[in-house]
């Protein structure tokens, strides 16, 4: 299985334990990631925010990348996937497609309208599937209770992400953490906005939002939370000590990324997986898994 | 006919008590949600409380949640609920106080549209119409799927940002004022993106959560509206604010190498020219990014934004192409809408 693969600017910066756990994990299964040296930043709305038509030429552009590659695309941020979903939907009108493949040809590309971009998180539902992942699995998490954190771009809205036609999606982690043995621990905040796109603009609000939600999953007894989203695993592990300041609460919550958990259950070594850079500690977490 | 549970949430202001209540009915193939509230209120429960009027998905009265989502309760079939749920779970809207079982408090909500001045106002050097303002198709078109609100609330009981600030004027506020910002007959565009860009509680503390957008009855696309006022904002010159500021830097890190420039971000969000004006304002902003700044150092992780992973060199130079080419597009935009506008000064004057 092969893929055109946008690791997005966040594992390729700030979140780089995202990036390795993702080579890492791909290995074992035997997936070949092609990665998309040449794209742009998705713009993550941002771009959008002044200048909604060069996100989405940035966007064709990519998805023309991986026609050309004739590769599947594959993103492992729930803000990556969200952002082309929204672009590839606009760009299946035929004339706006025309209009921004104007900005494409003198490097010889044109997007055709093909692309279908998924998160890994769906890939391994979809494309793997259950069987294998079970026949990869070394080291069962059935110590751990898990709490979900989507990231609101892999849940909304639902017609871009095609929840009716693949409704696995819908719970995609849920069914995750429970292949690999552990159990969920289901909270209203698990669907909800982490926060971090007002950081900058609004941190009181935004830190809220994340303690919020940290606080509450933790009260119903989850050990950690799993997400797809680095731009949530910010906001949620690296600005963990401040949520807890501003609703005044203790946190203590080890945030996963998808790719990480797989990996433990796989049996991989924390160091490879970038366990030990997280800001919130995990050790407590992997001594309950004897690792 | 099946047998049906649900367990509704109730609340009684005489005893201040809240309590969880099920419920079970026969219910028929097509019966919504209201139906069976209506069917508990007459055969099980007289004291049961909660609005409605139309059943027809227009008064807008009867939002409430169902399994968690809000929606409206005369629009929803019993049988879709169930696919999110079963028993089927019934509350008030949420970021309102509730009165009574699911009548929530809307006047938080109201206040909204009154803060945001959601009416029409007429350029006041025209004579009145003799019958209503009119205006073309072309011109409502602009605006067509912001007009069907019907103030129903469900996107404002869902909303990220309400959950945690009063002062957010929310999505069916800022859905209306985009309504009218985008309205050829009113005379305040100016005045209304100057004050949704700079209001505390404006166009900028939205999340992008998508929330509204998904909750609407209507179609309304409450977020889609406030992105076009921020794009809107922008092009009116309404850019003194941390929104715009964070835009704009965000933008320039990936025209130059063609991805999120993490390490340079904040300041530019803050505002380069703030800050070496010792803008103290600025400063205890800057401030407010250390604490995270030093633990992202310890774990080593600002090391490798700052490394500044860029897009391949042939890619940078293609991604640059593109940012000049939109930006002369623009350009080419404006340069065409002067020229229309200095011919047509000619021909009034000459006509
Ligand atoms: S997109 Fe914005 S307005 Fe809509 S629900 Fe989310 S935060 Fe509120
Ligand atoms: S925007 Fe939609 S959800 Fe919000 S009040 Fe209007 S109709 Fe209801
Ligand atoms: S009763 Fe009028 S909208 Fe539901």
């Amino acid at each position: 299985m092969k893929y055109a693969f946008w690791p997005g600017c966040v594992a390729r910066g700030a979140a780089p334990e995202l990036y390795t756990s993702t080579l890492a994990v791909a290995r074992h299964l035997g997936i070949d990631l092609v990665e998309l040296e040449a794209a742009a930043c998705t713009g993550a709305g941002i771009i959008s925010d002044g200048e909604p038509y060069l996100q989405d030429v940035l966007n064709a552009r990519t998805m023309a990348l991986s026609e050309q590659m004739q590769l599947p695309l594959m993103d492992i941020c729930s803000t990556c996937v969200g952002v082309h979903r929204l672009a590839a939907e606009k760009l299946r009108d035929v004339d706006y497609r025309i209009r921004i493949n104007h900005h494409l040809a003198p490097e010889g590309l044109e997007y055709r309208g093909s692309a279908d971009p998924r998160h890994l998180l769906w890939i391994l539902l979809e494309d793997i599937g259950e069987d294998r992942i079970n026949s990869l699995i070394k080291r069962p998490l059935d110590e751990l209770n898990l709490g979900p954190f989507y990231g609101c771009y892999l849940v909304r809205p639902e017609r871009t992400l095609e929840f009716d036609a693949h409704p696995t999606r819908r719970n995609s982690l849920e069914r995750l953490i429970s292949m690999l043995g552990a159990t969920t621990v289901t909270y209203d905040g698990m669907t909800k906005c982490c926060g971090f796109p007002i950081l900058t603009t609004n941190k009181q609000n935004s830190l809220t939002m994340a303690g919020t939600h940290l606080d509450e999953a933790q009260r119903m007894g989850a050990d950690a939370l799993v997400t797809p989203c680095p731009l949530c695993h910010l906001n949620l592990d690296a600005q963990q000590p401040d949520a807890a300041k501003v609703i005044d609460r203790r946190l203590e919550l080890p945030i996963l990324h998808v790719p990480q958990l797989l990996g433990l259950a796989m049996g991989l070594p924390p160091e490879e997986l970038g366990l030990t850079r997280h800001v919130v500690d995990t050790r407590n977490l992997l001594n309950r898994l004897g690792v | 006919m099946a047998e049906q549970r649900f367990i509704i949430q109730r609340y009684d202001p005489d005893s201040a008590e809240s309590y969880r209540e099920e419920f079970s009915l026969d219910v028929q193939p097509g019966q919504t949600v209201l139906d069976c509230l209506n069917a508990i209120k007459w055969e099980q429960d007289g004291t049961l409380s909660f609005r409605m009027s139309c059943r027809h998905a227009i008064c807008g009265s009867c939002a409430m949640k169902v399994n968690g989502s809000s929606m409206l309760a005369c629009q929803t079939q019993v049988s879709e609920a169930v696919e999110l749920g079963d028993p089927v779970e019934v509350a008030p809207m949420g970021n309102q106080t509730v009165i009574k079982d699911l009548v929530v408090d809307t006047t938080k909500f109201v206040a909204q549209f009154e803060r945001a001045e959601t009416w029409l106002e007429p350029h006041e050097d025209q004579e009145p119409p003799e019958r209503e303002y009119r205006q073309t198709v072309e011109d409502f078109d602009h605006w067509s799927h912001a007009s069907t609100c019907i103030h129903c609330g469900a996107c404002y009981s869902d909303c990220t940002v309400a959950a945690v600030d009063e002062k957010f004027l929310g999505p069916a506020a800022l859905a209306k004022a985009y309504r009218f910002v985008m309205d050829s007959r009113d005379s305040k565009r100016e005045e209304r993106l100057k004050f949704l860009a700079e209001t505390e509680g404006g166009i900028w503390d939205c999340t992008r959560c998508y929330m509204c957008v998904q909750a609407c009855p209507k179609d309304v696309l409450p977020m889609d509206a406030i992105m076009e006022l921020r794009a809107l904002s922008i092009e009116a010159g309404y850019t003194n604010n941390h929104g715009s500021r964070h835009h704009k830097g965000f933008a320039s890190g990936v025209r130059k190498r063609g991805r999120l420039d993490e390490a340079s971000l904040p300041i530019q969000s803050v505002g380069i020219t703030r800050l070496l004006t010792l803008n103290i304002d600025a400063h205890k902003e800057m401030l407010g990014y250390t604490p995270g700044a030093i633990r992202l150092l310890k774990t080593r992780k600002l090391l490798e934004a700052a490394k500044r992973h860029g897009a391949s060199q042939d890619g940078r130079e293609h991604i640059q192409r593109i940012f000049e080419e939109v930006e002369a597009e623009k350009h080419h935009h404006d340069v065409d809408a002067d020229a229309f506008a200095a011919e047509f000064e000619t021909a009034l004057g000459s006509g």
